[in-house]
């Protein structure tokens, strides 16, 4: 972790979450401070219930903290009035999503332009923008095609356009290639890279995606609410998934043991574990 | 916003068209019955305006024509026409009775005319003459045409057999049609005597009718002068009355029909779209932003519902009502129009108010929870 | 409970709405149709409530509530002669218009014997008339012109002590005043005048046969009640177009409704329906679930109706009096064929959504 105080565009200090009160209250996220430099991807992996989700609405100005300070360009988000809060986020934040979550009543087109019209773009010039963004992600064959019409990737790369069509300073993704199948993934996430690379704009992604890995400048781990240490994790042999070492079900074979992302997949690697370990063998 | 909002209810156009059919229908429950008892007000109402007189005299306390009785005191006829200003002065006979035409009986204003009526006769006279002789009508052509009646034969009022001289039109109402005999049958049938109902005034040129009408009301004693204009329109008074209660349970019913049905469609599209208006909060919408593109789906659909009232009161309905059998006069005013306008708006308005609720309380950090989904 | 119930009840609000609108809009068809009924009611109220199953008129008379019928003196007699008659009530009736303090009110004058009958049949207050011009005038008119038994009514100068009220003799259009018939006959300057005669024919004998004896009598014609009362509904068939028209209209708004819900319902579940067809449900047993989900909403919007509508007519008939809404046990019949008529019509659309549906569509997200 470079020292990049004077150049981060995120700041977030000591940031807690807790839900409900009393005996019933859960920390959500604890404690959680980070710095984001402009044109940084930075990754956060966790196990469910780590406090991902929590953390990614905090960041993305959708939820208040409980405790702790999120500064972003150096404004001061938690400051901010309820009313203000939807402007900054529709020029701020660039927001994209597992399931896409186009509007399905719109085209392509029409979806992207709809967010810079909602700032105020005049209609004209957002149709114009609009389209020269979504024919830099090569869409500019489906530029009417409704939602259902386009394929899982062609949906990600709307939902990308329409993420930059404000020129935000920090995008948000979360799990941006789970729905997609891998070689499409793989062309999301390296587009990201590229984005934050050409155009600068730090990119914050929540993923379990482990090939994102490769093009991250960061991962960051999160559990039970805290930064831990990035540790080395173990990949599940029998769906491919990152898991980590100590939570996840086990199995001895020939002597080496093997990390599981759950007893499923455990119970299918015991029925015949050299299908899935054949290399090895 | 209002792009999205008319997509988001185009988006299933069949659904759109069954919601704003039900709105329009409701509304035309409302337009429609206005167009008839305005139609059947001006049908009534007709007789008068036309009848060629200025003024209209009558049995003291008598202010119009459907179902009452009038009978002048004698001399009547004889002091107003020297009342200053009159013109000329018809004495008319009028009773309300069944006439019998083919196999048909049908209710009808009965007029007895003099001969020389200057006043009062059928005045869009299609065939034949228009003031009947002793011994024979004029009755309405469309009743005739209906009733295989022509001109020659023979129909039966006060139950006596009259020759059909004339076919008159425009005279007859949902309720009834208009028969014109004699007065000398007239008098002799009915039995009442020869004092007259009414008396057609006509004023001399330049004058007015209602100083006309004033100055017969106090000169001649137990009798009601009113000028024709006015006379209508106590007859379409008595129409608008008796419409009054059903035309008020109409709105109303027709209100909430209309509004449970833009609720249900509105509350539909708002509620299946939950996830994508917490989306578009979430990437920085504002309420306000979000309870407009609900608004307007309301508004969107009911002015679409009520560009099909319209379609289906004045397009639609006089075309199929005479095919399936509806003789219905259909006569819509522009106040009505308003009327339903203002109807249409309140529905779309009171039917967005839950949408807006659950919209204006949608937390936008739903979208990482796959909320709503 | 069944699929197409649990899929109803999802969403309460909006089964609450569609009820409401479906509701409203059977309930308007009974009302409409009980307006229409009570009407009519009104208009043959003397004749259904009167003894007697044969009426003589005057020939050539089409009916009764507009032609005058007037029977040659002794008419009555000879009619009692014939075999077969138990009982002949000679009636005496005459328009008239009433003036009351503010304004004129048309009326039927009934002329009747006490002796013999064919005068009101129940009694509110008072008593039916024994001498002079004793009236017996409607409570209903009574109570919204301020008459009270005791006062005086005037007809053309004549003046008519009221010494009962009847109940359910009046109209929207014109009420019942009973007077004794040689009163009347006085009054029209006509002794031994009669308009027409209600005819009680001796037990065993069928009224067919006895309009048949009547009628070869000379100057009159003898009807079967129903065929009279039919035919005085006929002169009056004007006023109930307008009425029917509404009817019509709400019934195309309460198949705009149900079709709406349900199609709604399905386009939403579009997904389910295409698994359910996928794992082998055909397509009947999916139009089946689709008109099902259409035949409760219409039944329980037809329920919710015919209880909206006795309330509605209840409120109608005590702010206005001369209107009668008459919702029998057919109008719960009418509500639900009409329910039925809506369900069958709106499922149209949605049955066509789910035909269209091909199961493959659920490996496709
Ligand atoms: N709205 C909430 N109310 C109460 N507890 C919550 C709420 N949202 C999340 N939590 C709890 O906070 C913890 C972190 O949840 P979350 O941020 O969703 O984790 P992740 O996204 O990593 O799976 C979990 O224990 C979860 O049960
Ligand atoms: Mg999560």
């Amino acid at each position: 972790m470079k020292a990049q105080k004077t150049a981060a565009i995120l700041r977030v200090e000591d940031l807690t979450k807790r839900y409900g009160s009393g005996t019933a209250e859960v920390a959500a996220v604890k404690g959680v401070s980070l710095e984001v430099a402009p044109g940084e991807v930075v990754l956060i992996m966790g196990p469910s219930g780590s406090g991902k989700t929590t953390l990614l609405s905090m960041l993305g100005a959708l939820l208040r903290p409980s405790e702790g300070s999120i500064q972003l360009n150096g404004t001061v988000l938690t400051a901010l009035s309820e009313r203000d809060l939807p402007r900054f986020r529709l020029r701020e934040f660039g927001f994209i999503f597992q399931d896409f979550n186009l509007l399905s009543a719109l085209s392509a087109l029409e979806n992207v332009v709809l967010v810079a019209e909602m700032a105020g773009v005049p209609r004209k010039e957002a149709r114009l923008r609009a389209t020269e963004i979504l024919k830099e992600l090569r869409l500019d064959k489906r530029l009417q095609a409704l939602p259902e019409q386009l394929s899982g990737g062609e949906k990600q790369r709307v939902a990308i356009a329409r993420a930059l069509i404000n020129n935000p300073s920090l995008i948000l993704a979360d799990e941006p290639t789970a729905n997609l199948d891998s070689s499409t993934g793989h062309e999301v996430s390296r587009l990201l890279r590229h984005i934050a690379k050409e155009q600068g704009k730090s990119v914050l992604i929540v993923s379990h995606d482990t090939r994102i890995q490769d093009i991250a400048d960061r991962v960051l781990w999160l559990e039970d609410g805290e930064f831990k240490e990035a540790r080395t994790l173990a990949i599940d042999p029998v769906c491919g998934m990152s898991v980590e070492r100590t939570k996840s079900p086990t199995a001895t074979w020939q002597g080496q043991e093997y990390f599981f992302c759950s007893k499923g997949c455990r119970s299918e690697f015991l029925l015949e574990p050299h299908t899935f370990i054949q290399g090895e063998a | 916003m209002l792009n999205l909002a008319w997509r988001n209810l185009a988006q299933n156009r069949i659904r759109l068209l069954i919601s704003a059919g039900g709105v329009g229908l409701a509304l035309t429950l409302v337009l429609s019955l206005d167009a008839v008892v305005n139609g059947v007000e001006h049908q009534l109402a007709a007789y008068i305006e036309r009848s060629g007189a200025e003024v209209w005299v009558a049995q003291q306390g008598v202010r119009n024509l459907h179902m009452v009785a009038s009978t002048l005191p004698a001399g009547a006829a004889e002091q107003v026409a020297v009342v200053k200003g009159v013109a000329s002065v018809t004495p008319l006979l009028y009773t309300t009775q069944s006439v019998q035409m083919g196999r048909d009986s049908r209710l009808s204003y009965v007029f007895g005319l003099p001969l020389n009526a200057r006043a009062g006769g059928p005045w869009k006279v299609v065939e034949g003459k228009a003031l009947p002789a002793p011994g024979e009508a004029v009755v309405d052509s469309q009743q005739a045409k209906d009733s295989r009646v022509k001109l020659g034969g023979s129909i039966r009022v006060f139950g006596r057999r009259f020759k059909v001289v004339g076919f008159s039109q425009g005279g007859s109402s949902l309720t009834n049609s208009v028969t014109f005999i004699s007065s000398e049958d007239f008098a002799r049938l009915r039995r009442t005597g020869s004092n007259p109902s009414f008396l057609l005034v006509k004023v001399q040129p330049g004058t007015s009718p209602q100083i006309v009408a004033s100055r017969i009301q106090r000169q001649v004693a137990k009798v009601s002068a009113l000028s024709s204009t006015e006379f209508a329109q106590q007859e379409r008074k008595v129409v608008k009355d008796m419409g009054a209660d059903a035309i008020n349970l109409m709105n109303l019913v027709a209100f909430l029909i209309g509004l449970s049905v833009l609720a249900l469609t509105v509350y539909t599209a708002t509620l299946s779209r939950r996830a994508e208006f917490g989306v578009l909060k979430a990437i920085g919408a504002d309420t306000g932003q979000l309870v407009t593109t609900v608004l307007a789906q309301a508004l969107y659909s009911v002015v679409l519902g009520l560009l099909l009232a319209g379609v289906f009161s004045f397009l639609v309905l006089p075309l199929l009502l005479p095919w399936l059998g509806f003789n219905l006069p259909l006569q819509p005013t522009l106040a009505s129009v308003l009327k339903v306008s203002l109807i249409a708006l309140g529905i779309g308005g009171l039917a967005a108010i839950i949408p807006v609720i659950q919209i204006a309380g949608l937390d936008p950090a739903i979208v990482f929870r796959g909320g709503g989904r | 409970m069944s699929l197409a119930a649990r899929y109803l009840l999802q969403n309460k609000t909006r089964l609450a709405l569609s009820l409401l609108g479906v509701a409203l809009a059977l309930m308007l068809i009974l009302l409409l149709d009980g307006l229409v009924r009570g009407m009519q009611r009104q208009i043959t109220v003397y004749l259904a409530n009167t003894p007697g199953s044969v009426v003589a008129t005057q020939v050539g008379v089409r009916n009764l509530a507009a032609d005058n019928s007037l029977l040659p003196p002794g008419t009555e007699d000879d009619i009692q002669k014939i075999p077969g008659v138990a009982r002949a009530i000679p009636v005496l009736s005459q328009s008239v218009f009433f003036e009351l303090h503010d304004r004129k009110i048309f009326a039927y004058l009934i002329g009747y014997d006490p002796a013999k009958g064919g005068g009101p049949w129940r009694l509110a207050q008072g008593r039916e008339p024994r001498q002079g011009r004793e009236v017996v005038v409607d409570q209903t008119l009574a109570r919204l012109h301020g008459i009270k038994v005791g006062q005086t009514v005037e007809v053309g100068g004549y003046r008519f002590p009221v010494v009962g009220l009847s109940a359910g003799t009046n109209s929207w259009m014109t009420t019942l005043v009973f007077v004794r018939k040689v009163e009347l006959e006085r009054y029209l300057l006509i002794p031994g005048l009669t308009s027409f005669v209600l005819v009680e024919p001796q037990p065993g004998v069928s009224p067919q046969i006895l309009k048949e004896r009547i009628n070869q009598l000379s100057g009159v014609t003898a009807w079967l009640k129903p065929e009279l009362m039919a035919a005085d509904l006929r002169i009056y068939e004007g006023f109930f177009q307008p009425l029917r028209l509404m009817r019509g209209i709400a019934f195309l708004v309460g198949v705009l409704v149900v079709g709406l819900v349900i199609y709604t319902a399905t386009v939403e579940r579009q997904r389910e329906y295409g698994v359910l067809k996928a794992i082998g449900a055909g397509n009947a047993r999916m139009y089946g679930l689709v008109l099902s989900q259409a035949l409760v909403m219409a039944f329980l919007g037809a329920l919710l109706a015919v209880l909206l509508a006795y309330l509605v007519a209840w409120l109608i008939m005590v702010l206005r009096p001369q209107f009668l809404v008459v919702l029998e046990p057919s109008a719960i019949l009418l509500a639900l064929l009409s329910g039925l008529g809506m369900a069958l019509l709106s499922a149209i659309a949605p049955v066509w959504v789910v035909a269209r549906l091909a199961p493959a569509e659920v490996f496709r997200r």
